[in-house]
Parts: C-alpha cells; sequence; structure tokens
C-alpha cells in the first residue's frame, strides 16, 4: 500500500509539474464555459422541459469533447515509459505491477475530477446569481457527478489498457479515441440506418453512455450502469496488468 | 549469491541465452562479457526478475527470480543499458523517489539519497533536471539509483557506455571502490576496465558460456604471450639463421630494417620467455640491440581468441 501512494504522488506530480495538464484544464474549462453560457441562452429563447443539468450533458457537444480528452490524459501513462525504457528501472523495483497500473489509474482519475469541477462550479454560480436552480432535484447534481465519474474512470481505464499495448503515444491516443467514440455512437446506432432486430438494438443501446446519462442527470441513479462501467474498468485494469505481467510469463 | 541453472530465453525463432550456468559468491566483481546479442542483457534482465527464463532457473541471495520475485528485487540495484531516467525530476527529488520505492522511509530515504549523490559525486547536480544533464551524469544518476538502498548486489549493465576517457576512470574507481561492499555483476565492452576492476570474468557469446575464470587466467590461457620483438643493427638474414638454431624457437620472422636497425618477430613454442637468450646471442655475436621486449597479451586477445573460436 506504501508503495503504492509513493507511486500515486509521483504520477501526480508528474501531471501538475507539466504544462499538459494546465493546458487541459483551461482549454476544456473554456470549452464548457462557452457550452454553458450557449445553453443557458437556448433556454431564454424557447421553452424547455428539462433543468439546465439535463439539457448540458444531453448536448453532444459536450462529449464531444471527451473523445479527445481520454486519449491526451491516458495516451503516455506507460507508453512513455516503454519508449523511455523507465518501465524497466520501474519494474524490477520491489513494486507490484498492480501498485504500477492503479497508481497511474488513480491519478489520471484525479487529474480528470479536477478538469470536470468548474463545470460544476458553474451551475453554483448560476443558481448564486440568478436565484433559480439548475436542477429540478439536488439528486440530478449528484446523478450528473456520478455518470461523469464513472463515464471517467470507464474511458481512463480503456486509455490505460490501450497505453500499455505500444511504445508509440500517438497510436495509444488513436485506439482510446477509436474505442471512446464507438462506445458513445453505440446509443446513435439506429441513426446510422442500422438495420437490426430491435431486441438486438435494446441490448446495444442499453450499453451506450447516451441511455444512462438521462437517467443520472435526472437524479435517478441506476445501480446497473454503475456495475457496467465499474466492472468494465476493473476489467480493462486487469487486462492493463496482464500485458505488463506478460514478459514474466513462463513459456 | 547469484545462482544460474541450465538458464534458457527463446524468443520466437531465436534463442537469446542457450542453457546457461554460473555462480558469483557473495563479494566478488563479475565481468560479464560478450560481444553485442550475445545474450548479457537477456540474461540481467532475467537475474533482475524483468523477464522469466523459458527453462532453468536463477536465484539470488537465495530466492527464486520467477516465485520471490519481491524478495530478489529488494535485494539489487539494477542500472539497466542507456539508463532510463525520468527527465522531468530534479536528481535529489528522484533518488528519494526510488529509496522511497526501494523500501526506505521518512529521514532514512532522505539520508540515502543524500548518501548515494555523495558516493557519485553529485550533489552538484542536486537541484538540476535529469533532461539537462550531460551523459557523464545521467550514468551517475543510474548508478546513484541502484544502490540507493544499499543493495547487497549491484547489477551493472555497460555502466561506462559512451562516457568519454575521463569518466570512464571515474567510473571505474567508483565500481572498484563500491566492490569493497557490494558483490557486483558488470557487463561491458571496455575490457581494460574489467580486467582493472573484476575479480573474475564470464565471456558469454551466442547464448553460451565461452569461458569463466579470472582475467589473468585467461590471458595465460592465449598462446601469443610467447612473441618477442626484437631490433638489431645486423643483416636480418644472418639474425634469423643464428635465432633459429636456438631451442624453443618456432620461427623468426623479419618485419623491415630501417637505417641499419632491422626489427624481427619471434615466436617461441607456448609460454616459454626466450628474452634471455636473445640478449645473450646478441652480446655473442656483437650486434647492438636496442629493443627487446614480450608481447603481452591482454583480456581483448583472450575475449578475441575466445569468441572467434
Amino acid at each position: 500500500m506504501r508503495q503504492f501512494f509513493i507511486l500515486l504522488r509521483k504520477e501526480l506530480r508528474s501531471f501538475f509539474l507539466s504544462p499538459l495538464a494546465y493546458v487541459i484544464i483551461a482549454l476544456f474549462t473554456f470549452l464548457n464555459g462557452w457550452l454553458f453560457s450557449s445553453i443557458v441562452t437556448a433556454m431564454r429563447m424557447k421553452v424547455n422541459q428539462h433543468s439546465l443539468v439535463y439539457n448540458l450533458f444531453d448536448s453532444g457537444w459536450f462529449w464531444m469533447g471527451y473523445f479527445f480528452l481520454f486519449p491526451l490524459l491516458t495516451m503516455r501513462l506507460f507508453a512513455e515509459e516503454k519508449k523511455l525504457g523507465t518501465l524497466e528501472t520501474l519494474l524490477t523495483a520491489p513494486v507490484r505491477t498492480a501498485q504500477v497500473v492503479l497508481a497511474k489509474f488513480v491519478a489520471t482519475t484525479i487529474l480528470y475530477i479536477v478538469i470536470m469541477l468548474p463545470i460544476f462550479a458553474f451551475f453554483f454560480l448560476f443558481e448564486d446569481i440568478t436565484g433559480e436552480s439548475a436542477a429540478f432535484q439536488k439528486g440530478a447534481f449528484y446523478g450528473a457527478a456520478a455518470i461523469l465519474l464513472l463515464v471517467g474512470i470507464f474511458n481512463i481505464a480503456i486509455g490505460c489498457f490501450a497505453s500499455s499495448l505500444t511504445s508509440n503515444q500517438l497510436i495509444a491516443a488513436m485506439i482510446t479515441f477509436v474505442v471512446v467514440v464507438l462506445h458513445y455512437f453505440l446509443g446513435f446506432i439506429h441513426y446510422f440506418g442500422a438495420k437490426l432486430p430491435a431486441e438486438l438494438l435494446a441490448k446495444v443501446t442499453y450499453f451506450s453512455t447516451v441511455e444512462h446519462r438521462h437517467l443520472f442527470t435526472e437524479g435517478l441513479i441506476d445501480s446497473r450502469p454503475v456495475i457496467y462501467y465499474l466492472s468494465s474498468a476493473v476489467v480493462m485494469l486487469f487486462l492493463t496488468h496482464h500485458v505488463l505481467e506478460r514478459r514474466r510469463w513462463q513459456s | 549469491m547469484i545462482s544460474v541453472r541450465n538458464l534458457t530465453k527463446r524468443y520466437a525463432g531465436h534463442t537469446a541465452v542457450d542453457d546457461i550456468s554460473f555462480e558469483v559468491d557473495r563479494g566478488e566483481i563479475v565481468g560479464f562479457l560478450g560481444p553485442n546479442g550475445a545474450g548479457k542483457s537477456t540474461t540481467m534482465r532475467i537475474l533482475t526478475c524483468y523477464l522469466s527464463a523459458t527453462q532453468g532457473a536463477a536465484s539470488v541471495g537465495g530466492f527464486d527470480t520467477f516465485k520471490d520475485s519481491i524478495e530478489v528485487r529488494k535485494r539489487i540495484g539494477y542500472m539497466p543499458e542507456n539508463v532510463p531516467l525520468y527527465d522531468d525530476m530534479r536528481v535529489k527529488e528522484y533518488l528519494h523517489f526510488r529509496a522511497q520505492l526501494k523500501g526506505l522511509r521518512g529521514r532514512s530515504a532522505r539520508r540515502a539519497a543524500g548518501e548515494a549523490m555523495d558516493t557519485c559525486s553529485l550533489q552538484d547536480v542536486r537541484r538540476k533536471m535529469i533532461g539537462t544533464l550531460s551523459k557523464g551524469y545521467r550514468q551517475r544518476v543510474g548508478l546513484a539509483d541502484a544502490l540507493v538502498n544499499k543493495p547487497e548486489l549491484l547489477i551493472l549493465d555497460e555502466p561506462t557506455n559512451g562516457l568519454d576517457p575521463n569518466q570512464i576512470r571515474q567510473v571505474r574507481e567508483l565500481i572498484k571502490h563500491l566492490g569493497e561492499r557490494h558483490t557486483i555483476l558488470i557487463s561491458t565492452h571496455i575490457l581494460s576496465e574489467v580486467e582493472m576492476t573484476a575479480t573474475r570474468v564470464i565471456i558469454i557469446d551466442k547464448g553460451r558460456i565461452k569461458a569463466s575464470d579470472t582475467p589473468q587466467n585467461l590471458i595465460r590461457r592465449l598462446h601469443s604471450s610467447g612473441t618477442v620483438h626484437m631490433e638489431v643493427k645486423a643483416k636480418p638474414k644472418q639474425v634469423i639463421e643464428k635465432i633459429e638454431t636456438l631451442s624453443d624457437i618456432k620461427n623468426a620472422i623479419h618485419i623491415g630494417t630501417s637505417q641499419g636497425w632491422s626489427t624481427i618477430d619471434v615466436h617461441a613454442f607456448s609460454n616459454v620467455d626466450i628474452r634471455e637468450q636473445l640478449s645473450s646471442l646478441a652480446q655473442e655475436q656483437n650486434w647492438p640491440l636496442r629493443e627487446l621486449y614480450r608481447d603481452t597479451a591482454s583480456l581483448e586477445d583472450a575475449f578475441v581468441d575466445i569468441t572467434r573460436s
């Protein structure tokens, strides 16, 4: 456990002492702020039955940013260590591979949370300034926070896995990008003219983030998506661990 | 300290290490020599638990590198080839991080980092970013990392690779000094270095051990050390005729003549020293003699001889 915290501290340090983290935080705060103000403007123009929280997270533009965020956050995790050769010094020190994987995963999740925090600050600012409520129930905030965290954990785990597969950061980023995009568009599969039997279509869309975010941003925290995202993340981290351990497998 | 038994490592279509066995005792400095691609780094990576063996077993301090890898890793300090380091960390910070990772806590981790910096003369650059350091300093940071937790065994893969002669000398001195307290397994191309530091040399080629002995014994095995060069002021033909009448002489070859001085290489059978006979002969014949020396074989000759055969 001690080793885990030492590694976590090192990872966080290398995130927050590099310009990349600040560039990403600034960029996403700006883009989300812009989107936030556009949605407030749109809601003033036209009567809308949903809350501000629901409308913001229902916007395709918000999730568009996600396609780029996760490749950026995760591409260097293992690919850079492989390229520099530092993975060798790291894994010949008395640490377990699982500790290394978890430390990198948790550090990236913390950075992700820091990137997402300003959005919630926008809602509180909005409520403070206008006196209107941004959500119909308090639960919508918790639901929104939960779905953002769950989707984040899931996508970061995918990024970890992609980064462990290669020593080329660009390839790692591309793999993460493709998987994140495909997973997102599962929810829109019927728009693309996919002629799937209704039963299968329902099953496919059930795995999509689009479905889950509607429930969560209305304040309904459903345990099924929670289990789905968490267990998928565990599987991805398990695979990452195995990719890194592969060199030690005895034939 | 190290015990390797019938170790084999196969990659798809290629055997990097082929059934090697050797032991290294506590306190030894063992030089691991071999041409590029001989399997040195692979063996070192198996010993440091980074790779597994296809067959056979290796243990360090009695712990199996596959089954008790954490116990093995606690006991070794490893410096891989090309010294991979985090460029965005400062020297002091990096060594402190590595000391903590290797199990040292709080003040003792800080003290260990300080001592490693003292040993490797890194105090001047302790606040510098590793990415801005010269190759020589990077090498020393790698070495400081390997010894920060005072491991029983140091495994150093080409520690002087790419250094200038002054830096090589400094690192060599450092390794000699470290050898007083640690067991060291060191691989290098620079044979003079091993000749000076190692108590034993293991020569590996194409994945197999070709020789394992003290540097002195390896050199002694070479036959070329029976050659003597001489320069005399006399007709070469006459000199050769006279030399070939002596006992123990295989042959004498005229190399060249300049301003009346003939250079002649005299080959003796096996390791007989024929210098005394040659100087007596020159005296008898009244040949002015200005040079007479015996070829001393180096570890390099032994290395070439062993890896070629």
